[in-house]
């Protein structure tokens, strides 16, 4: 199971090609979804007033240099998910982060560089598991005890609404990814592995497709804002009061 | 004026729907983001004001010390024990003020169910339950109370 490409498999019935055109499509679908949220939204709009009002209420203006630090800083604070505070919600969004982001690229190198190879290096393929795994793991935890709307709104752990559309496209998505692997390997029946394939691509589909719907545009948005909050606290326009000078915990 | 989230800043933890005794503040169901639901029904307590850890509800402050048509933003500093204000008058004048607000550590408190249950002879004690330990202080002994013979 952990040398196996699951990709190689497909081009019995589909040509490499039709898989690299279905992930290029499905990347257009992204950047077409998140283009439509930007014009809904009127995100545009909104960050390009905020700039301007922030540029206008600034109390010293930045140079380069120094925005270029801020830039780097909101990398750093994004890699390690530092805009949650609470360490559950942190861990779960960094295992679906980082696993999402090994299983998107180990997919990518499956399927363009090794498109009908049966056998691939293990390192590819466990990574391809493991960036699965991550994501199941921590879609899970997340979708069934740290869901807000299910720890304090008091919601149904199996409560489905638009806001998971998300987060279940993406679960489904990957464990039907596992499975149709696990298919493959270790079962060997062509109609679960037919089954689980179909699956796959329909979950795979609409995480990509449901992006004007879904929430899949905040890893774009999120790190936008956080760097523009960066840069009114650094330029003085922030409306937050300024932090104490004193602390006045005395006593432990 | 009742709470108002900036969806920008909120991370979606649900702190204020936890604290707000109104139940008003929710959660969005299509961005999962808090809200709140019945603004007339806010009588602006600031409680989710104050335990928002991304400083995201704004709130107009009262107005005996803000007048219409200004905008109050709150920063909270549990780690130092304080909460600041920031007022921003229509006529453009800022003010800011920081409020102490405890002495001990942010969650240092025990509730009372992490006490030990007091037993049955406790009720003929004058001290209320947990008393003087939960306050911290040593209660002084007292004279023996001397009756005339």
């Amino acid at each position: 199971m952990f040398t196996n490409n699951p990709f190689a498999a497909v081009t019995d019935f589909f040509s490499p090609l039709a898989m690299q055109i279905y992930i290029v499509l499905m990347v257009l679908a992204v950047v077409i979804g998140t283009l439509l949220d930007v014009y809904h939204k009127g995100s545009a709009k909104f960050f390009a007033q905020r700039k301007a009002k922030s540029r206008a209420a600034a109390e010293r203006p930045l140079s380069g240099g120094e925005t270029f630090s801020l830039a780097l800083e909101t990398v750093a604070e994004a890699g390690v998910s530092g805009e949650f505070c609470k360490w559950p919600r942190r861990l779960s969004h960094l295992l679906m982060m980082y696993g999402f982001f090994i299983y998107i690229t180990t997919t990518v190198v499956l399927v363009f560089c090794y498109p009908s190879a049966a056998s691939v290096p293990a390192i590819l393929s466990g990574l391809w598991t493991l960036g699965a795994s991550m994501i199941l793991a921590g879609g899970l935890w997340f979708f069934f005890l740290l869901r807000v709307n299910v720890a304090f709104d008091g919601d149904s752990p199996f409560h489905l609404g638009r806001a998971d559309l998300f987060v279940v496209s993406l679960i489904a998505s990957v464990a039907f990814a596992l499975l149709w692997n696990y298919a493959q390997t270790a079962y060997a029946n062509p109609a679960a592995t037919w089954i689980t394939f179909g699956l796959y691509i329909f979950f795979t589909t609409l995480l990509f497709v449901g992006v004007p719907w879904s929430k899949f545009a905040h890893m774009f948005f999120k790190p936008a804002v956080a760097f523009q909050r960066r840069v009114e606290e650094a330029n003085g326009s922030s409306d937050l009061p300024s932090p104490s000078a004193e602390n006045y915990i005395v006593r432990s | 004026m009742p709470t108002y989230t900036d969806m920008t800043r909120c991370d979606g933890c649900g702190e204020c729907v936890d604290i707000c005794p109104s139940d008003i503040m929710h959660i969005d169901p299509i961005y999962r983001r808090s809200y709140n639901i019945e603004p007339n029904m806010c009588w602006e307590c600031y409680s989710c004001v104050k335990a928002c850890p991304q400083n995201a509800i704004d709130v107009r402050g009262y107005a005996d010390f803000a007048p219409l048509g200004h905008k109050v933003r709150v920063l909270r500093e549990p780690e130092k024990g304080v909460i600041s204000w920031k007022i921003r008058y229509r006529d453009g004048r800022l003010k800011e003020f920081a409020f102490p607000i405890r002495t001990t550590p942010w969650g240092s408190i025990k509730p009372p169910q992490d006490y030990e249950k007091p037993d049955m002879s406790a009720i003929g004690s004058q001290m209320l339950a947990h008393e003087p330990e939960a306050l911290h202080v040593e209660f002084p002994v007292l004279p023996a109370y001397k009756t005339r013979a």
